[in-house]
Formats: C-alpha cells, sequence, structure tokens
C-alpha cells in the first residue's frame, strides 16, 4: 500500500471556558445561532430539542443532536465515573451512555418507562455520545434574545433559560454535560 | 476531559491532502538518500538514483508552490541545483553534500509537522540559512568537467540530449564503455510494454542513457526508438540479450577493455534486486494508489458487518437442520454459508493485507537519525538492521515510530561507552545498535539492543527502593522484575540511574505507548555486554478472533492470539502468597487475577472448579478467573466514543449481533499490571 497516507490529527485542546454564566449564556446564544461571530444585528433563531427529567423540562441545541434513539441494552463498562451507564452500539459505533440523572445528581428513575429515550450527541471531533433521558417531547425554536441567563451563577451544566408558554426550559451547554473530568 | 480533539478548521481536505503528498515524497527521499548514504562507497554515484531524488525535489517543488508554500518550494528548487549538480558530476556525493540534503528533507518535514505556526519568521530563516549553505557549497564545486570525447558520435543525435544525458554520455565515454546504439520498432497500441522489457534487457549490462523516437519509414501501426545505451560489454554481446523482433544495434563508440569496477557492484546489486523498479514515470503512478486509512476503517467496518450477518445465517442453518422436515434445505444454507465463510475470510484478510506497510520506512529514519548523532556527538556507532520487511499495521508503524526513535537514542546517548572506556573493557572501539523485527504467531516482535555497557540491576534496585516502588525486604522480585522497573514512572526519570546503569529517561514514556497499542515492552541486560529491549506487537489492530468469557452476568471478549491456553482449577488448587494468588501450572507459578474484583462485578457463586484464561504477552505469563467459556467468535475491534477516553484493561467493544456488544479484554494492560502489585481499586 502506498505511505504516507495515515495523517492523525493532534489532540488539540479546546479553548477553556469562560468562567461567568453569563459569557456561558452569549456563548451558548451564539452556538445556536450557528453564527459564530455574533456580528448580526437582528437576533437570530435558535433551535432546541427539549427533553424531560421527571417533571422538568431541559434542552439542547439541536445542532448537537445527530440522532434519537430508543433505550436498548447496554452494556456496562467497568472503572469509569459513575454517570456513565456503559457503552451500546449504533450502526457500527460503539458509543457511551450518559445517565443525565446521575450526571445531575437527580435520584433515579425505576420506574417502568417506556417513552426513555437516548439522545445521541456528536462532538466537534466526530465522537459520538448518549444521553439517557426520561422523555423527549418537541423542538422549540425561539429568538436567541428570548434566552435569559440561568439564574444560579453556580449552576454546573445549565447556560441558559428558554421561555416557553407559561414556563421557562433550562438549556444545558452540551460540553459541559459531556466534561465528566471533575466528577469523574 | 480536560482534552478534546478539535477538527483544524476549513480548508483541510485540500490541506490534508497537500500534507500526506509531501509526506509521500519526504518519506520517497529519505528512503532514496539513505540508499545514496549507502551506495556512494565507492565515490560513484548510482545515476538512477540520483535521477529519483532529482525527481522527488521536482515534485517538491511543484507541490509547495501550487499550495503557495514559496519557502518550501524555493529550498525545493535548491535541492534540485545540488542534485543536479550531483548527477551532472560537479558535485561529489560525499558528506557534507549528504547532510545538506538531509537537512533539508528535515527541515520540511518539520515545517510539515508545525504547520506555519507562530514561528513563520524562524522558520523562513532557518530556510534561508539553509539556501545559502546550499549556495556556497554549489559555489565552490569544480567547473564541469570540459569539453570533448564525444567524436564519433552522430550531431543531430548529440543535438537531441539534454544537458544531463550528454554528461551521462561524455562520463560514460571516459569511463571506457562501449556506446551503442539500439533501434526497435514496436507495435504502437502496445509499445510500452516492448519498449520496457527491452529497457530491462539492456540495464542488466548497461546504462539506458537516452530513449528517443526514431525518424524511419515505419507503418503506421508501429513506433520506432532509439536506445543511446552505455554497455560494459560489446554490441554482440548486448545484441544476445535483446529478445525484440528487428531490433538494431549499431555501435558509435567501441570500449575500452578493463577489470571489472568494484564500484559499481552495489547499484548492480540494487538494480537485480528489485527488478523492473526503474521504470517507475508513467508505470508507477498508474498502479499504485494512495488511500485514506480511514476509508481502509469503514471497509473494515463493513467486513465486520457481513461476518455478524454470517453469523446469522449459520444459525438460521442451524435450526432449519435441526428440524427433520426442514433438514434438506438447512444442509443446503449450511453449505452456503460455509462458502460464505471461506470468501468472508478473504476478503478480511484482503482488507488487512492491504494496511500492512513493511517496517523499514521506520527503521530508515532511525538509522538516519544515529547518522546524525554520530556526526554532531562523534561517537563511533554502527546500526545493523534485520528483518525490514516485516509488516505491520499502519497505524501501528506509525505510532511505533516515537518509542523505537527513543530507546535507539536511549542506547546511543547512554548504553554506548566512549571509544576509550570501551578498549578499556576489551570491546572494539566501534559500538552496534541493533534493530530486528521478525513476526512470531500472530505478533511482531522488535528489538533494539546495544553492545554497551548494560544496566545494573542492584543500582535499579536501590533506586527503586528509595523510591519506595519495592520494598526494601521484599524477596520475591525476580531480576527481571527489578529490570522491568526502568519502565516506571519516577525511576525512569532518574538522571542517577542514567548514569549509574547506563539507562535513559523516559521509558515510562515508551511503555505507554506500546501499551496503547496493545502491545508490550521488555528489557533484558547484561551488565558489561549490553541490553536488548523487545517490543510485542499484535499484527493489526482491526480484527480478531476472540474468546468469549463470562464473569458474573457480564461478558467480556479476549483476543485469541493473546491466549495461550485454557484451564479448569479446583479453589483448593489457588495458592495465596500475600495479596496475590497464584497457581501451579506444570510446575511454574502462574499469577492470577480475578476479573470479578479486577472491576468491581459481583463475586461469582461459588462452584467446584473454576476457568481460568492463561494470557501471554511476550515472556509475560498471567492467568485469569472467569465464571464461563463461551467460545470463539469473529470480532471488529471498535473504539469506544464519548467522554471516557479510556478505561485501563479495556481495549475496545464489539458488536457481536444478536448476543449485543461485548466489551474486549486489554490483554496487555491486564498482563502488564499483573506484575505490579495490585493498585487498590
Amino acid at each position: 500500500m502506498s505511505a504516507g497516507a495515515v495523517r492523525l490529527e493532534g489532540g488539540g485542546v479546546e479553548a477553556s471556558h469562560d468562567a461567568s454564566p453569563r459569557a456561558r449564556f452569549e456563548r451558548l446564544a451564539r452556538a445556536a445561532s450557528g453564527n459564530a461571530s455574533g456580528a448580526e444585528e437582528s437576533a437570530p433563531e435558535c433551535e432546541l430539542l427539549v427533553l424531560w427529567l421527571g417533571d422538568d423540562p431541559y434542552a439542547l441545541p439541536v445542532e448537537r443532536v445527530r440522532e434519537i434513539v430508543r433505550l436498548r441494552s447496554i452494556t456496562p463498562i467497568p472503572r469509569v465515573p459513575e454517570a456513565v451507564r456503559g457503552v451500546l452500539s449504533l450502526r457500527g459505533e460503539i458509543v457511551q451512555v450518559i445517565d443525565l440523572r446521575r450526571r445531575l445528581g437527580l435520584p433515579p428513575d425505576t420506574r417502568e418507562n417506556p417513552r426513555r429515550r437516548i439522545v445521541v450527541l456528536g462532538g466537534e471531533d466526530g465522537q459520538m455520545t448518549g444521553v439517557l433521558v426520561d422523555r423527549v417531547s418537541e423542538v422549540l425554536r425561539l429568538r436567541e434574545d428570548a434566552l435569559r441567563p440561568p439564574t444560579e451563577r453556580d449552576s454546573t451544566a445549565v447556560t441558559a433559560l428558554a421561555p416557553q408558554g407559561e414556563r421557562f426550559v433550562s438549556v444545558f451547554d452540551v460540553d459541559r454535560i459531556l466534561d465528566l473530568g471533575a466528577d469523574a | 476531559m480536560a482534552a478534546r480533539r478539535t477538527r483544524t478548521p476549513t480548508r483541510n481536505r485540500a490541506a490534508r491532502e497537500f500534507v500526506s503528498e509531501v509526506e509521500e515524497i519526504l518519506e520517497r527521499m529519505r528512503s532514496e538518500l539513505a540508499d545514496l548514504a549507502d551506495a556512494r562507497s565507492g565515490g560513484r554515484l548510482d545515476p538512477d538514483l540520483a535521477n529519483r531524488l532529482f525527481r522527488s525535489a521536482h515534485s517538491l517543488k511543484g507541490l509547495a508552490g501550487m499550495f503557495g508554500f514559496e519557502g518550501m518550494s524555493e529550498l525545493a528548487h535548491h535541492l534540485e541545483d545540488v542534485l543536479d549538480g550531483l548527477r551532472m558530476g560537479r558535485l561529489a556525493p560525499d558528506a557534507p553534500a549528504l547532510d545538506l540534503l538531509d537537512e533539508a528533507v528535515e527541515l520540511v518535514a518539520g515545517l510539515l509537522e508545525r504547520g506555519e505556526g507562530d514561528d513563520v519568521a524562524a522558520a523562513q530563516a532557518s530556510i534561508h540559512d539553509l539556501i545559502e549553505r546550499i549556495a556556497a557549497s554549489l559555489a565552490s564545486a569544480p567547473a564541469a568537467s570540459a569539453d570533448g570525447g564525444l567524436e564519433g558520435v552522430d550531431p543531430a543525435l548529440l543535438r537531441a540530449l539534454t544537458e544531463y544525458e550528454e554528461h551521462r554520455l561524455r562520463d560514460s565515454v571516459q569511463q571506457g564503455r562501449t556506446i551503442v546504439l539500439v533501434e526497435a520498432s514496436f507495435d504502437i497500441l502496445a509499445f510500452e510494454e516492448g519498449l520496457s522489457e527491452l529497457t530491462g534487457a539492456v540495464r542488466d549490462v548497461g546504462e539506458v542513457i537516452s530513449t528517443l523516437p526514431a525518424p524511419g519509414d515505419s507503418p503506421d501501426s508501429q513506433i520506432r526508438f532509439s536506445l543511446l545505451v552505455a554497455c560494459d560489454c560489446d554490441a554482440d554481446a548486448l545484441r544476445a540479450r535483446i529478445d525484440v523482433p528487428g531490433a538494431t544495434v549499431r555501435t558509435l563508440r567501441g570500449g575500452v577493455a578493463r577489470a571489472p569496477q568494484p564500484e559499481s557492484a552495489p547499484a548492480e546489486a540494487a538494480r537485480a534486486r528489485e527488478p523492473g523498479a526503474e521504470l517507475e514515470s508513467l508505470k508507477s503512478i498508474s498502479e499504485t494508489v494512495r488511500v485514506d486509512i480511514r476509508k481502509l476503517d469503514e471497509l473494515m467496518n463493513l467486513v465486520g458487518e457481513l461476518v455478524i450477518q454470517r453469523g446469522a445465517i449459520g444459525a438460521i442453518a442451524e435450526q432449519l437442520l435441526a428440524d427433520a422436515a426442514t433438514a434438506k434445505i438447512g444442509r443446503e444454507l449450511g453449505k452456503i454459508h460455509k462458502l460464505l465463510e471461506r470468501r468472508l475470510g478473504d476478503l478480511q484478510a484482503g482488507v488487512l493485507e492491504v494496511r500492512m506497510v513493511p517496517l523499514r520506512q521506520v527503521f530508515e529514519k532511525l538509522s538516519r537519525v544515529v547518522r546524525r548523532l554520530q556526526r554532531d556527538v562523534g561517537k563511533d556507532v554502527r546500526l545493523e538492521i534485520r528483518g525490514g520487511d516485516t509488516e505491520l499495521d499502519k497505524l501501528i508503524v506509525e505510532q511505533l515510530a516515537d518509542p523505537l526513535m527513543h530507546v535507539v537514542r536511549n542506547a546511543f546517548d547512554h548504553a554506548i561507552e566512549s571509544p576509550a572506556e570501551r578498549s578499556a573493557a576489551g570491546k572494539p572501539g566501534e559500538g552496534v545498535i541493533r534493530l530486528d523485527a521478525f513476526q512470531r504467531g500472530n505478533h511482531v516482535v522488535i528489538q533494539v539492543s546495544d553492545d554497551g555497557r548494560g544496566i545494573d540491576v542492584a543500582a535499579v534496585r536501590a533506586k527503586a527502593e528509595r523510591l519506595g516502588l519495592v520494598a526494601a525486604d521484599d524477596v520475591t522480585l525476580t531480576r527481571k522484575q527489578i529490570l522491568d522497573l526502568i519502565f516506571a514512572p519516577g525511576l525512569s526519570t532518574s538522571a542517577e540511574v542514567t548514569e549509574t546503569s547506563g539507562r535513559g529517561v523516559g521509558m515510562d514514556v515508551v511503555r505507554e505507548n506500546v501499551t496503547a497499542l496493545g502491545g508490550i515492552v521488555h528489557v533484558e541486560s547484561e551488565v558489561g555486554r549490553g541490553t536488548t529491549v523487545s517490543f510485542t506487537l499484535p499484527i493489526t489492530l482491526a480484527i480478531i478472533q476472540a474468546l468469549l468469557v463470562g464473569v458474573g452476568d457480564q461478558r467480556f471478549a479476549i483476543p485469541l492470539t493473546s491466549v495461550l491456553e485454557t484451564l479448569l482449577v479446583d479453589p483448593a488448587q489457588i495458592q495465596r502468597s500475600e495479596d496475590r494468588e497464584f497457581v501451579n501450572l506444570r510446575g511454574e507459578p502462574l499469577a492470577l487475577r480475578r476479573l470479578h474484583s479486577e472491576f468491581g462485578l459481583a463475586a461469582p457463586a461459588p462452584s467446584a472448579r473454576q476457568a481460568v484464561v492463561v494470557l501471554g504477552l511476550g515472556d509475560a505469563r498471567v492467568g485469569v478467573l472467569v465464571d464461563r467459556l463461551e467460545g470463539q467468535q469473529d470480532a471488529v475491534i471498535k473504539p469506544i466514543q464519548g467522554p471516557i477516553r479510556s478505561v485501563r484493561g479495556i481495549a475496545g467493544a464489539t458488536e457481536l449481533g444478536s448476543q449485543g456488544t461485548v466489551l474486549v479484554l486489554d490483554v496487555a494492560a491486564l498482563v502488564e499490571d499483573g506484575g505490579k502489585r495490585r493498585e487498590a481499586a
């Protein structure tokens, strides 16, 4: 075979996250709008996938969602943080599944629930990760300037609150959910 | 998880193409330079080799220019000048010239590695510095040899020659070779083949200086060529070798009888080794394809999925066979299944083979490093290479370069003594580092040996005790286990051990890299005699035969290549020593590990006999206690995607159709951990 066709991409380190919730909020807003510079005048729209943990709505930016699959058999994996439920095979790719309840420190829900889903997220590096949620309801489209910063300054994974009817949906920062380093 | 791989933004497809193409050219140039260094001993240059190098530099220039890397392009242009000087005989192929070429290749490689980076100015400075030195060396070169010696050659023919061809002609005349003109006609549709056959025949005894289309009244369907040839035999001898109907051989200038020249031997030998290798240009381009290895991965994935589906068909055939009503059709399906299995096996083997590359590439890099070290340090060391043809998965070869480099450097810097020390010890002044590669079963072993001062086991042990890696009163450690401590993090970076034992730094990183490839590294050493570091690696990472084992309610796959045997042991046979368990295996103690406790799984129900899978990698052995043995399967090992980048002891996962996803054990990690004290889980 020919030589030299393999070039491994170096492991670059992603820019560190901004510390303040406000900055994170703006970052998400930019990411959600697909407008990296944020320079556009008219507030663009963003699309959020609404999912539920018990009675509380949360959301993930749609552009990070690769697909949504039914809960299927997950193979447990040893020596990993508790939030990682195990791995599953997705058309030949083996991906880790994070239990979002465990990840957020919420109590487990052991009831039978046919609506449980795995939301498959794609990273910029092509790596996929499954996120186990209680159910998925809809895609919410709203103007970016409707987003509000989270109420708690120290919120670990929520980067914004999105109004929906009478309530607010907590919007996740995907990278923070996937960053298990601090909790590992 | 601080580090996350990010994709280099935009234009990266074109950039990747560029990088991979330049890398290919550099790889070729390195190998050509190595040949050049080997072949120049006689002071003569193999003209083919110089030409190949020249063409490589030319491609580099074109490519760099096309992508706007002006510095690189300019450097390549000056490289062309040097190479032109070499092939035209204006420059002697001596060490300074070769060093300039080496340096230029490495400079380009460095630019490629770092990208434009923030050091544009520094990169440009080093390019210009090198260009100036090249220009200086060219300016000091003697002028081209005088004209003359070409009397008797048709001036029309001379006019058709390039400057280089004319130089070759003159050079050949001066060497007293016979100059002949060979003319032959070929069918226009198939002339390439006929011409290369003719050229090949001529090259066995001489050099083709130029191939020119010949005028003449040949029919339209024919094309006629003249080959200007310099040979060491006379025209009759040449004629006898040519097997082309209608070919004519005409002597332009008789040769001078002389003793055969030993200098030309290496070049001839090189030719004999690779028949037809010099007919490259057109042909090689059309016959090789560069493929992104990710595409091969995709193919391998597809094959893996076919294998899984094949398994499902087999299961259906079995079911049909079991029922008398459908046994006939079951037998038919079974036959088809068998055929399918065989063909799939061929397909798998084919795809795997495409990924294989010889280790020579890496060995050549190492030999260059040693040459450079030799020059810089002034130490007399010979590098011996054996088994460069041994093949390994391309990805493994890539990942292996750094660890090997490290070990070779260590041997050079620390193991090989100074000439004075060596002669005091009664050793030859020239030190030897040997690279050996060979296949052993389903693994490839690479050994780096030196005849240096060796490792002082006592010094290693003393240091390890001071670092708390070993208890002072631990008498259970074997000599081998102590030697392996040089791979422990704290120890190998210690300057003290370096000085007292002659072994260097960063061996922990070496082990880490090799382990990541599913391999294992060992060291053997004798004070005063030398040291051998052995790498044992799987041939490929892509597809394996796996042994399925059950532990509690989970199953794991173990690469069969690492399974030496399986045993059933009585719990009473299991002995304990401190916190470790072992069993007597035919007179040798075999360390045991329990997957339950390793992986925090539920303890098994006590049973009368327990299954032990004996794993071996290199010289190391370890027995793994499992609850059940569940048979063999083909498995495609896949990396596990997601936020957790690696789990010690798990090499990946594989999908086994209806049996779901199964984790694949990392045998190297299990074997290595087996030699250490168990860490608190």
